[in-house]
């Protein structure tokens, strides 16, 4: 605990009444509350203010530091927040300047938390009860991560409160923590040797990628069984979310039946333009990159790399003729919507003098100007297509325009 | 591909730029148009066309029969299309500022059913010849039988869409100044085309 910054915050807050304390004078008596009398920091920080709004006749100050308690869920970024929470995840801190890192739960939902060394906070317990004052929230990876640091008060506190995780559906899922209860549907192959599985998991609001990393200790999930997911992290790669079970605590419920939704909306609409970089992609093999490399086989962090991982996918417009909307399709759905297989694309460019451009024009002719239902999540400028369907034509819907268009002749 | 990511979900504010959507017009309305007005007074402002039935129009969605199309130009190749709907012929070209379309076009072999996309483009005939209006294509594709029909009814339900809005938008109320066309007349339009899908 840095009792400089607690002084300077104290002094900003006389301040904005109106009088000026000098920070030094704030800092002597916190420390002799601290140092010599054994007071917590946060107690002696209260009892400073009060002494201070007596001593400068300022009122509204106690108030001030007694910031209300968030509710984890509610919590966005560029905040000072204090929470009460319980610590349900802990794990490896991957640099010397951080002590801990974790999960730190209430019953709105959960947060990742990183505990800076110089922070000098407390060692966090698993399974123990927190109140975290004047903590701030930042984003990481679009994922709100609560900052605990040098002018962090934190207090283990002594409650026998059931904490029940507050479970959310695939579809409602967002960069962070969360717990839901669902089904594995899909394994997929793994693309890296540190990957124990990958697959889909889905409830009836949808489908979400899993991945669970080689760790000691962790199984992997059975193919259609259900499970309840308590606190795994939601990761955002490639406009796509993920979860990610190591940090969490996977119970398998063999007697469980759920059905799976195919999830997202659908936008109905024809292909108006098919943007350059769709067809064959070539990738970066390095682990975590998967960049998209230049003709050159370049990337922008790993440079040349002539190890690289072929890929399919469509980037393109769908235009109903009100709204346009950019779409992505990764490689399953590309292979559909073109009828080109990855393998066969790779062929095609190897055996053309085009090269890649051949694979563009064929998936370019393939789904120009076609009516496509698409489904897919809307990633705010891009929608994310899981499945994409040929709009068939259907003689009621004729026989209703015809009855509106002879309606009021 | 992460940076990329950060490109398209990082600067949303910039990033978010409106394209314009394609309209779907019969060449029986496309042919009437005729005013033609810009929006915002720099260079790049879109340029739009005034449709009859009151919507100004970008960018066009046209699929049909292509069924002639003619090369013209020695040193400045362009290339000239007849697409047929039910209601008519729409006049789509392709010239040098449109290599794309027009190696498309030239790789067509009319008769066959075409998607375009292209930019409504309105023309003085050279000779006092009158008014005309050609869609300079973005991009000219062959689709199937299944993808002009379900064009016609896209078709036919945009026409009675801007029908309904008429006299309810600003733009319906220029093209009623502009035209006097009875919007009554493209709905009977709209029946003949979709009475020509009943076979
Ligand atoms: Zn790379």
């Amino acid at each position: 605990m840095d009792l400089s910054i607690v002084a300077e915050r104290i002094s900003q807050k006389i301040l904005s009444k109106g009088k000026n304390v000098d920070q030094k004078e704030i800092e002597a008596k916190l420390r002799l509350l601290v140092d010599e009398f054994g007071v917590q920091p946060a107690e002696a920080e209260r009892t400073v203010i009060n002494e201070l709004g007596r001593e400068y006749q300022v009122q509204g100050l106690a108030g001030a530091v007694e910031t209300d308690r968030h509710a984890i869920a509610e919590l966005v970024p560029d905040e000072w927040v204090t929470i009460e929470g319980k610590v349900v995840g802990l794990s490896a801190p991957n640099s010397p300047s951080i002590a801990q890192t974790g999960i730190i739960a209430d019953a709105s939902g959960a947060i990742r938390f990183v505990v800076w060394a110089k922070a000098g906070a407390p060692c966090l317990e698993q399974g123990r009860w927190y109140r975290v004052e004047s903590a701030v929230v930042d984003a990481f990876r679009n994922a709100p991560n609560l900052k605990i640091h040098s002018g962090t008060t934190v207090t283990a506190i002594e409650t026998d409160k059931p904490l029940l995780p507050s479970v959310v559906n695939v579809a409602e899922l967002k960069p962070g923590v969360a717990s839901v209860h669902v089904k594995m549907v899909q394994e997929w192959e793994a693309r890296s040797e540190r990957i124990l599985q990958t697959g889909l998991v889905g409830d009836p609001t949808g489908t979400t990628k899993f991945t669970i990393w080689k760790e000691e200790g962790k199984e992997p999930l059975t193919s259609d069984t259900v499970y309840d997911i308590y606190y795994a992290t939601v990761d955002e790669y490639n406009g796509r979310l993920s979860l990610v079970l190591n940090s969490g605590t996977v119970v398998p419920d063999e007697e469980a039946e759920l059905d799976v939704g195919a999830g997202g909306q659908v936008y109905g609409g024809a292909i108006v333009h098919v943007g350059q970089g769709s067809g064959l992609v070539k990738r970066c093999p390095v682990e975590g990159c998967n960049r998209v490399l230049s003709r050159q086989n370049y990337c922008p962090i790993h440079e040349i790399q002539p190890e690289f991982r072929y890929d399919l996918r469509i980037k393109a417009v769908l235009d109903d003729g009100v709204t346009t909307k950019n779409i992505l399709m990764q490689r399953e759905t590309t292979e559909a919507a073109a009828g080109l297989t990855l393998d066969e694309a790779v062929e095609l460019a190897e055996n053309s003098p085009l090269g890649m451009d051949e694979v563009f024009l064929r998936v370019q002719s393939a789904v120009m100007g076609r009516y496509l239902d698409c489904r897919g999540r809307d990633m705010d400028t891009t929608v994310l297509v899981t499945g994409a369907e040929r709009h068939r034509f259907d003689p009621a819907a004729l026989a209703a325009l015809i009855d509106r268009a002879g309606g009021e002749a | 591909m992460k940076r990329e990511n950060q490109m398209t979900f990082g600067n949303r504010r910039e990033a978010r730029f409106e394209r314009e959507p394609a309209r779907r017009v019969f060449a029986a309305e496309l042919r009437e148009a005729r005013h033609q007005f810009k929006e915002g007074t720099e260079e790049k402002s879109p340029t739009y066309v005034l449709l009859p039935t009151g919507q100004r129009c970008n960018r066009a969605f046209v699929v049909g029969s292509m069924t002639e199309k003619m090369r013209q130009g020695e040193q400045n190749i362009f290339y000239r299309a007849r697409v047929v709907d039910p209601t008519g012929t729409t006049f789509v070209t392709a010239g040098n500022y449109q290599p794309e379309a027009m190696q498309q076009i030239a790789r067509v072999e009319p008769p066959a059913f075409v998607a375009v996309v292209g930019k409504p483009n309105v023309f003085e005939a050279p000779d006092g010849g009158g008014v005309y209006i050609s869609l300079r294509a973005e991009s000219v594709t062959v689709v199937d039988r299944e993808t002009r029909d379900l064009w016609v009814l896209d078709a036919a339900k945009a026409t009675l869409d801007r029908i309904d809005a008429y006299g309810t938008t600003e733009d319906s109320k220029k093209a009623a100044e502009e035209y006097r066309i009875d919007p009554a007349l493209f709905r009977k339009t709209v029946a003949d085309a979709l009475a020509q899908m009943h076979l």
